[in-house]
């Protein structure tokens, strides 16, 4: 970590790619189509930040917040074809009944709730924390969160 | 919930991601006329491919070998004396780098016959940003080596 702090190539690129897998997952979760742009926007920030990463302990936490800034950033740019509250098309197909398109189903959202569902129930952040990352009250995290399980919920039992 | 979409990072946007983080290096890329497979083929034979390439580099030795780690010596015109490398090769990814300098190649096919190539050299240090228009220029002509080598080893 000290290495590619001090911008050792090889130490960056083992650093990129072991964060890649969380940090892919989080883009991909929240920027969707665009998620490997996202990815790439946020590791370009990573790495440009790097040097001044006080406590290299706190890279992931530190990185997450990158992530998910850019990540919300990349998605915000791209027009929403579903209005924020819409009730979600059911899904179809041959299996539609036992498999939940968790894709169709995040498309649906704005990003602000595809954010809070990403940090709640993929990350296991919790609601105070998610408010302190995306800087919103704690109690904008628990209407978005309501909303965007309510939309899965609707999903799932349609 | 399962099956959430999962982002990745191309080589190239690897290679783009090194250069955010080296300021010192010059970054180009192209789309060769030259298959992945023939692009990517130079990279497990340094020691001819190298020297075929850039004209500055006399000769490769590749002197230790540990899986997707190498190291290798190379010497150069100009070079009093030889330089050493730590390269890493993974799946169209090869970065060289010594104390002084620092080589970065990616590649991803674009379609059956072409290439998206990115090159990047640079020295690894902060204030050599100023050098960075200079080393596109230099990477411009190793970019131009690289699809003349990858389209003589097709004939």
């Amino acid at each position: 970590m000290r290495r590619a702090q001090r911008g050792d190539g090889i130490a960056v690129s083992a650093l990129v790619r072991e964060l890649s897998p969380y940090i892919g997952r989080i883009c991909g979760a929240i920027a969707l189509d665009d998620g490997d742009d996202a990815m790439q926007e946020a590791f370009i920030a990573i790495v440009r930040n790097l040097p001044s990463l006080q406590e290299p302990a706190a890279v992931w936490g530190w990185a997450r917040r990158i992530a998910v800034r850019e990540a919300v950033r990349t998605a915000k740019r791209r027009p929403r074809t579903v209005a924020l509250d819409a009730t979600l098309p059911a899904p179809t197909g041959p299996d539609s009944a036992e498999v939940i398109d968790v894709r169709a189903t995040l498309e649906a959202l704005a990003p602000e709730q595809r954010v809070i569902l990403v940090l709640r129930d993929l990350e296991g952040v919790s609601e105070a924390e998610a408010a302190a990352l995306l800087d919103v009250a704690p109690g904008t995290v628990k209407s978005r969160l309501h909303r965007a399980r309510a939309a899965f919920r609707r999903r799932w039992e349609a | 919930m399962s099956d959430w979409p999962v982002a990745t990072l191309d080589p190239v946007q690897r290679l783009r991601v090194m250069a955010a983080a080296l300021p010192g290096t010059g970054l180009v890329e192209r789309v060769l006329d030259a298959p992945y497979d023939d692009v990517t083929a130079m990279w497990d034979d340094l020691e001819t491919s190298v020297p075929d390439l850039d004209p500055i580099v006399r000769s490769v030795r590749i002197l230790r070998r540990d899986g997707d780690r190498l190291r290798i010596e190379a010497r150069q015109m100009l070079m009093p004396v030889p330089v050493q490398f730590d390269v890493e090769l993974l799946p169209g990814w090869c970065w060289m780098q010594s104390r002084l300098y620092v080589v970065g190649m990616a590649a991803v096919p674009v379609g059956d016959d072409r290439t998206h190539y990115a090159h990047l050299e640079g020295a690894p240090w902060r204030i050599a940003r100023l050098a960075r228009p200079l080393m596109r220029r230099l990477v411009r002509l190793d970019v131009a080596g690289v699809e003349r080598v990858a389209q003589e080893r097709r004939r």
